[in-house]
C-alpha cells in the first residue's frame, strides 16, 4: 500500500491528483493523505505548500527591502497555492 | 464507591471534545501535560455511585511519537495504564481513523470503540458492518452521533463496563494479549523471539504490554530504548532486538517502521473493504467534471474560455464604471479641486499645476482602471474558490514540461498572472538551480495584473469592438513568447534537468461564496490603491517635476509647453529607438520609461503626457456643489445599471440596444493622435506593437530586484536583456509585418 504510492507517482507520465491516486489504489482520500504524511516523514516525498506560510512578500536590493507585495492573502493567486508532493530519489 | 481512569483518544476532529463535554460536564479543568505546552483536559463522569475521571488525550494520527502530541498520547496509554481507553473514530473517514485505533489496540485490550459522525456517514450512503467491525477489531463498536447526543448512553454502559473489566484485571495484567492484526511470519517470529527475551527479564515483563514493546524495539524507537537501557538487565533484551531487526532488515531490505506501517495500512485496507459498503464504486460528478476540465485539449480552451469570460467582465462591463470614474475624476471633481484653489488663491501657481497636471491627471487616470482591475481580481476569486484554479493549473503544467521545466514550475508561473514578484519568490521550491533560473527568467513573460489597466486602455481605443478579444491575446501571447523561450533557452544555455515525479494536492469543487470572493477581490483591490497611493503618486510627483522644468523656450518652471521640458527632452533623446515600432515619439517613448517603476505607471504617465486642460471654470456652468454631487450620483447609478445591463452580453445576449457611442475622452482621442502621428497614419498597429511591447519588455523594477535577489545580478541583466531585445523584435514584426500585409 506504502510503496504503491511511490511506485504510482514514479511510473506516472505526467502529475497525478491526491484524488486520482486515491481511486486507483481503492484507498480512502483521508486514508492516503495519512500514508503521505508517512513518506513525508520518512524523506521521501517533499512537501511544498507554495507561498502560502509566507506573511508577506519582501523584496531586498542591498540594504533596502520594501514590501512588492502585502501577503499571500492580497496577492492574485497567491493565496490559494497547490500543495505538491515531489518524490526524492533515495 | 470505586475509581476509575479513562483516557478519550482519537484523531483531530472527530468529535472527541463533544463527547469529553457530554461525559464530564461542568466538571472539567485544564492545564498542561507535564513539560509540554500541550493541553491537558481532565473531567469527572459519575454513574452508578463510581466515579470516572475521564483524560483527554491529545489528537493524533498515530502513535509513531513523531510529535509531542504522539508522545504525550502514548506514554500515557502505556506509562498510566488506564482502565480503559474510548477510541473516537470518524466514520466518514475510517480507513484513516483506524490506523490509530490499531495502535492502540496493539498497547490495550481494554478499549471501546466510539464510531462518531454516523449521520453524516449514512448522508454519503456509507453502510458499517457494526457487528464485523467489532468482530475484526475484537472490541465493542459504538455507533454515534455525538454532535445530535446519539448513542451516548450506549457508549457510557459499555465504557463503564470494559473499564471495571480493566480496573479488575489491573493486579493480573495480561501483558500477552494479542493484537487482532498479524504481521507476515518472519516479523511474527522476531517479534515472539523479542517478547521471550522480554517476559524473561524482570524488570521489564510487568512493566509494559510485552507484544508492544517488542514491536516498538524491533522498529528502533529511541525514546523506548533509552528507557529499556535504564533499567536494569536489560542488555540481552536489547541485543536481541537489534539482532532481530538486522535480521529482518536484511531480509526486505527495508526499514522495520516502514514495514510494519505498510502491513498495518494494507489490513486496515482489506478490513474498510470488508465492512464498508457504498464507498462510491464508479467516478463521481467530480471526476467526470475533472476529465473534461483537465482534458490536455478540451481543458485548455475551458482555461482560455474561463479567462475571455472574464478579459470579457473587465473590459466591455466593467467600461461604463471606468468611463463614469475618468468623467467624474476629470470633471466634477477637478473642478471642485479647482475651486478649491481659487479660494486658496492657488489658481495659476505651480502649486495648482502639480495638483491637477500632476497628481490629478497621474492617480487619477490609474484610478480609473479600478474596476477592470476589481473585475479581474473577481474573476480569479470565483476560479481559486471553486477548485478550478489548480485544475488549470494542472492543465498547463503538460505544457510547461514540454521546456523541460520540472513540473513543479508552472506554480510560479501560474502565480506570474497575478504578479511576477512572488512568482520569483515560488522559483524558491525547485530543487535543481537550473531549473530556478529558467523558470525566473520566464516569470516576466507573464502578464501580470499590473499591465492589463495599459492593454485596456490602449484596447478600448484603438480597438473598441475587439478590446476583449486584444486584451486575451496579449495574455495567450505571453504564455506562447515564454514556451518559445524557454525552448531555446534549454537548447542554449539550460540543459535538461531529471524530471521528478509530482503528486498535486487538487481541493474539491465547491460553491463560491459571495463573501469570500468579495473579500478575496476587496483585499487585492485595496493593495493596488495602495500602490496607487505610494508608487504612482511619487512617480507622478516626479514626471510632473520633469515637466514642470524648461530646457528650451521661453517658459517658466511651472508653465512652460510640454514639449520643451526636461522629461520631454529625456525621453526625446531614447524615442528614436521606436520609431521603427510605430510609437516613436516622446510621449510614448516617456510611458515606457516610467513602466520600469511599475507597469501600472505606464497608464498614469500617459494620463500626464497627452493630459488635455480641463475646461476652466469660466467655461463650466457653475450649478453649486450639491447640484454636481447630486449630477454624480445619478450618473454614477446609471453607471452601475449600465454595468448590470452589460453582463448578458458576455454570452453575446443583448437585453438593452448598444448605447449610442458619445465623442470619446479627450485624452483618448489624444493618444490615438499621437500614435497616428508617430506611425505615419498606422496607429492601430503602432498601438498593438505598443501593447506586445509593453509585455514583452523588461519587467518592474520589484521583479527586478526579485530576479536579482533570487537568481543573482548576472541572471537579472541576463533577463532585462533579454525581454528588450525580445520586445523589441516582436514589436517590430508586427507593426512592420502588419504594414506589409497592409500595403
Amino acid at each position: 500500500m506504502l510503496h504503491a504510492i511511490l511506485h504510482e507517482i514514479e511510473t506516472a507520465s505526467q502529475p497525478i491528483t491526491l484524488h486520482s491516486l486515491s481511486r486507483k489504489l481503492n484507498v480512502q482520500p483521508g486514508a492516503l493523505e495519512g500514508m503521505i504524511q508517512f513518506w513525508v516523514r520518512k524523506g521521501r516525498l517533499v512537501v511544498d505548500e507554495g507561498l502560502g506560510g509566507a506573511s508577506e512578500i519582501r523584496v531586498c536590493g542591498g540594504r533596502t527591502c520594501f514590501r512588492a507585495c502585502p501577503g499571500p492573502a492580497k496577492c492574485p493567486l497567491v493565496s490559494d497555492p497547490l500543495t505538491t508532493y515531489t518524490l526524492k530519489h533515495s | 464507591m470505586s475509581e476509575y481512569t479513562i483516557a478519550l483518544a482519537g484523531n483531530p476532529n472527530t468529535g472527541k471534545t463533544t463527547i469529553f463535554n457530554d461525559l464530564t460536564g461542568s466538571s472539567q479543568h485544564t492545564g498542561n501535560w507535564p513539560g509540554k505546552t500541550v493541553a491537558r483536559k481532565e473531567g469527572v463522569w459519575r454513574t452508578d455511585g463510581d466515579v470516572f475521571h475521564i483524560v483527554d488525550l491529545p489528537g493524533a494520527y498515530s502513535l509513531s511519537a513523531f510529535s509531542a502530541e504522539e508522545v504525550i498520547a502514548r506514554d500515557f496509554i502505556v506509562e498510566e495504564g488506564p482502565d480503559a481507553v474510548i477510541v473516537v473514530v470518524d466514520a466518514t473517514n475510517l480507513e484513516r481513523n483506524l490506523y490509530l485505533a490499531l495502535q492502540i489496540l496493539e498497547m490495550t485490550p481494554h478499549v471501546v470503540l466510539a464510531l462518531n459522525m454516523m449521520d453524516a456517514a449514512k448522508a454519503q450512503g456509507l453502510h458499517i458492518d457494526m457487528a464485523a467491525l467489532s468482530d475484526l477489531l475484537g472490541v465493542p463498536v459504538i455507533p454515534m452521533a455525538a454532535r445530535a447526543g446519539k448513542g451516548m448512553d450506549a457508549l457510557k454502559a459499555k465504557v463503564a463496563q470494559i473499564a471495571r473489566q480493566g480496573h479488575a484485571a489491573r493486579a493480573h495484567p495480561d501483558q500477552h494479549f494479542h493484537p487482532p492484526i498479524r504481521y507476515s511470519e518472519p516479523i511474527e517470529q522476531a517479534i515472539a523471539r523479542v517478547a521471550q527475551a522480554i517476559d524473561a527479564c524482570e524488570s521489564l515483563r510487568d512493566r509494559y504490554p510485552i507484544r508492544w514493546l517488542a514491536l516498538r524495539l524491533l522498529q528502533e524507537d529511541e525514546s523506548c530504548i533509552a528507557r529499556v537501557s535504564a533499567l536494569p538487565g536489560t542488555e540481552a533484551v536489547l541485543e536481541q532486538a537489534r539482532e532481530e531487526t538486522g535480521r529482518l532488515q536484511k531480509l526486505y531490505r527495508e526499514d522495520l517502521d516502514t514495514l510494519i506501517a505498510e502491513e498495518r495500512y494494507t489490513w486496515i485496507n482489506k478490513l474498510v473493504n470488508r465492512v464498508v459498503q457504498g464507498r462510491p464504486q464508479g467516478p463521481t460528478l467530480s471526476d467526470r467534471v475533472d476529465a473534461v476540465v483537465t482534458h490536455p485539449i478540451a481543458g485548455l480552451f475551458i482555461f482560455f474560455g474561463v479567462m475571455w469570460v472574464i478579459f470579457k467582465l473587465s473590459t466591455d462591463v466593467a467600461a461604463p464604471m471606468v468611463n463614469w470614474i475618468d468623467s467624474f475624476v476629470n470633471g466634477h471633481f477637478a473642478h471642485w479641486i479647482t475651486d478649491l484653489l481659487t479660494l486658496a488663491h492657488l489658481n495659476g501657481t505651480w502649486a495648482s499645476s502639480l495638483i491637477v497636471d500632476g497628481l490629478l491627471a497621474g492617480v487619477g487616470g490609474v484610478l480609473a482602471f479600478v474596476p477592470v482591475l476589481m473585475f479581474l481580481y473577481m474573476g480569479m476569486a470565483v476560479m481559486e474558490d471553486s477548485g478550478y484554479m489548480a485544475r488549470a493549473a494542472f492543465v498547463m503544467d503538460r505544457y510547461m514540461r514540454k521546456l523541460g521545466l520540472q513540473g513543479k514550475s508552472f506554480v510560479p508561473l501560474v502565480l506570474g498572472f497575478g504578479c511576477n514578484v512572488p512568482a520569483i519568490y515560488a522559483t524558491r521550491t525547485l530543487e535543481n538551480r537550473s531549473d530556478r533560473i529558467l523558470t525566473g527568467l520566464l516569470v516576466p513573460f507573464m502578464s501580470c495584473g499590473a499591465r492589463l489597466p495599459v492593454y485596456v486602455l490602449i484596447a478600448t481605443i484603438f480597438f473598441p469592438v475587439y478590446a476583449t478579444l486584444a486584451v486575451l491575446t496579449m495574455y495567450i501571447l505571453g504564455i506562447i513568447m515564454a514556451l518559445l523561450a524557454g525552448l531555446l533557452l534549454r537548447k542554449t544555455l539550460f540543459r535538461k534537468s531529471e524530471e521528478s515525479a509530482l503528486l498535486i494536492e487538487v481541493p474539491a469543487y465547491r460553491m463560491p461564496t459571495v463573501r469570500n470572493v468579495w473579500m478575496e477581490m476587496w483585499q487585492r483591490t485595496r493593495a493596488f490603491l495602495e500602490g496607487a497611493a505610494t508608487i504612482i503618486m511619487g512617480v507622478s510627483l516626479i514626471i510632473w517635476l520633469l515637466m514642470a522644468i524648461p530646457v528650451t523656450g521661453d517658459g517658466v518652471f511651472a508653465d512652460t509647453p510640454v514639449d520643451d521640458s526636461a522629461f520631454a527632452h529625456l525621453a526625446g533623446a531614447i524615442s528614436p529607438l521606436f520609431e521603427p515600432l510605430g510609437f516613436g515619439n516622446w510621449e510614448n517613448a516617456s510611458a515606457l520609461i516610467s513602466g520600469f517603476i511599475a507597469k501600472e505607471v505606464v497608464v498614469s504617465t500617459l494620463a500626464q503626457v497627452y493630459h488635455v486642460p480641463q475646461p476652466t471654470a469660466a467655461d463650466v456652468e457653475d450649478l453649486g456643489f450639491f447640484h454636481q454631487a447630486a449630477e454624480a450620483a445619478v450618473s454614477l447609478v446609471q453607471a452601475i445599471g449600465d454595468t448590470i445591463k452589460s453582463l448578458p452580453a458576455i454570452i453575446g445576449l443583448h437585453l438593452s440596444p448598444p448605447a449610442q457611442k458619445g465623442n470619446p475622452p479627450a485624452l483618448m482621442t489624444a493618444i490615438r493622435q499621437g500614435f497616428d502621428e508617430s506611425s505615419g497614419g498606422h496607429g492601430a498597429l503602432a498601438a498593438l506593437a505598443f501593447m506586445v511591447y509593453v509585455l514583452l519588455y523588461s519587467p518592474c523594477v520589484a521583479t527586478m530586484a526579485a530576479q536579482r535577489q533570487e537568481l543573482g545580478a548576472r541572471w537579472m541583466w541576463t533577463s532585462i536583456a533579454i525581454q528588450l531585445a525580445l520586445g523589441w523584435i516582436a514589436a517590430f514584426v508586427v507593426f512592420q509585418g502588419g504594414k506589409l500585409l497592409l500595403s
